[in-house]
């Protein structure tokens, strides 16, 4: 199981911070990929992707026990 | 030492040596709508040597919640934000020399004003001009510190040409404007937390204590109780064309420049012209006292007002429309009075 952390306004939009759900072997875009379909999560395409806190691409592949933060970007100021 | 920086100089990894070069270094601020005005304060405070502070906003009412160093006086006035905040730091620490430029920054007109510049703050409000940055900051080895807020969120990152990754290296293209002031508000502890990280990175920076810059991107949320750091170990690309081996600077070429743009926090649209004007702005407000519009003017803007539109247009031809996120109706008025 892969861990998800979600930030900011995706935290609102599942209402809750934190889940697990199956990615073994998946690349970080198909892990999007699924969190949109099952969750109807929208802007997941611009988000920047913490794998076990570290900045990781759309390539990158998960393993199980990893833990994955979703982090919208910030532009305001 | 100077009385004024005694408790700053205590602090060790500052001391007397560090002051000294802190008084040295000139700061290039740009923006000074909330991460700016905090950020202003800080650094003269800290009696940095010369702050250049770029804004092309003025004071409204809307920003006195967050915007700490602006007053009623200035939304009185209609200051421009750079000149407000140079009046006020000069209150606080008359020893800096503090130079307001009441502009649109972009490729063109930042790149000359950077050449002797220790540091790049960032207090913008949208990713194109943090590009633009981003690649100056490569093309001439400047430092810069990314910061940013929104609603209770806020995010922050150190670049240092040659070490560290670049913006570019972590998006590969300028985000779509998801969540601006407009859409999710803003609370003032968000500014001033990214605030307290930038200005803390910028110390180590101006005192040259490379070593403890921190290499991670930080990110919160206040609201939802969030504190997360980043590392970027990985994300240095080679390939970047910002930082990397072939490099070609794409933000600073005219055709990734825009010409409208939505305002964060405002339901305003800003309009430029292609080149820099030199308006005769108290002609220009007789002009439209006549054609029906009520006029303010003052050595710097006019605001001009008919039929609850209202449109405010600077020295230099800019415009900002008021009332409006439409950036074509925006533009049509701005053409219905200057041509």
């Amino acid at each position: 199981m892969i861990n998800v952390l979600l930030f900011a306004q995706l935290k609102d939009e599942l209402g809750k911070e934190a889940l697990s759900i199956e990615g073994n072997g998946m690349s970080v875009a198909q892990l999007k990929g699924k969190m949109k379909i099952e969750f109807q999560l929208e802007g997941l395409e611009t988000v920047m992707t913490a794998v076990n806190e570290e900045f990781a691409d759309d390539e990158t592949i998960l393993s199980d026990g990893d833990t994955v933060a979703f982090i919208p970007p910030v532009s305001g100021g | 030492m100077n009385e004024r920086y005694s408790r700053q100089t205590l602090f060790s990894p500052i001391g007397e040596g560090g002051q000294v070069k802190i008084q040295q270094k000139h700061v290039l601020l740009l923006g000074a709508g909330a991460l700016g005005s905090a950020n202003a304060e800080a650094l003269t405070r800290a009696g940095v040597g010369k702050l250049t502070i770029v804004d092309r906003d003025y004071v409204e009412t809307s920003n006195l919640q967050r915007q700490q160093l602006y007053t009623e006086q200035d939304v009185e006035e209609k200051l421009p934000k750079a000149e407000a905040a140079k009046r006020h730091l000069h209150a606080i620490n008359h020893e800096v020399e503090v130079k307001a430029v009441i502009m649109d920054a972009t490729a063109q007109t930042l790149e000359p004003l950077l050449g002797h510049v220790d540091l790049i703050m960032d207090a913008t409000d949208n990713f194109e001009t943090r590009m633009i940055i981003n690649d100056l900051s490569q093309k001439l080895q400047i430092p810069w510190i990314y910061g940013a807020c929104v609603g209770s969120v806020g995010m922050t990152m150190t670049i240092l040409p040659g070490q560290t990754p670049c913006l570019h290296c972590l998006l590969k293209t300028i985000p779509i404007q998801g969540m601006t002031c407009d859409t999710g508000g803003i609370i003032s502890p968000a500014v001033t937390m990214v605030v307290a990280h930038q200005i803390a990175e910028a110390l180590k920076i101006l005192v040259e204590d490379w070593e403890s810059v921190r290499p991670s991107l930080v990110t919160f949320d206040l609201w939802r109780n969030q504190y997360q750091t980043v590392r970027l170990t990985k994300v240095k690309k080679k390939d970047c064309l910002s930082c990397g081996d072939q490099r070609t600077y794409p933000f600073l070429t005219l055709e990734n420049a825009t010409k409208t743009a939505v305002l964060c926090g405002r339901d305003t649209v800003q309009v430029r012209p292609p080149k820099p004007l030199k308006l005769q702005l108290e002609k220009l407000a007789k002009d439209l006292n006549g054609s029906g519009y009520s006029v303010k003017v003052n050595p710097f803007l006019l605001s001009c007002e008919k039929n609850g539109e209202r449109m405010v247009v600077f020295q230099d031809g800019r415009a900002l429309v008021h009332g409006t996120k439409n950036m074509v109706h925006a533009k049509a008025m701005y053409q219905s009075i200057l041509g």
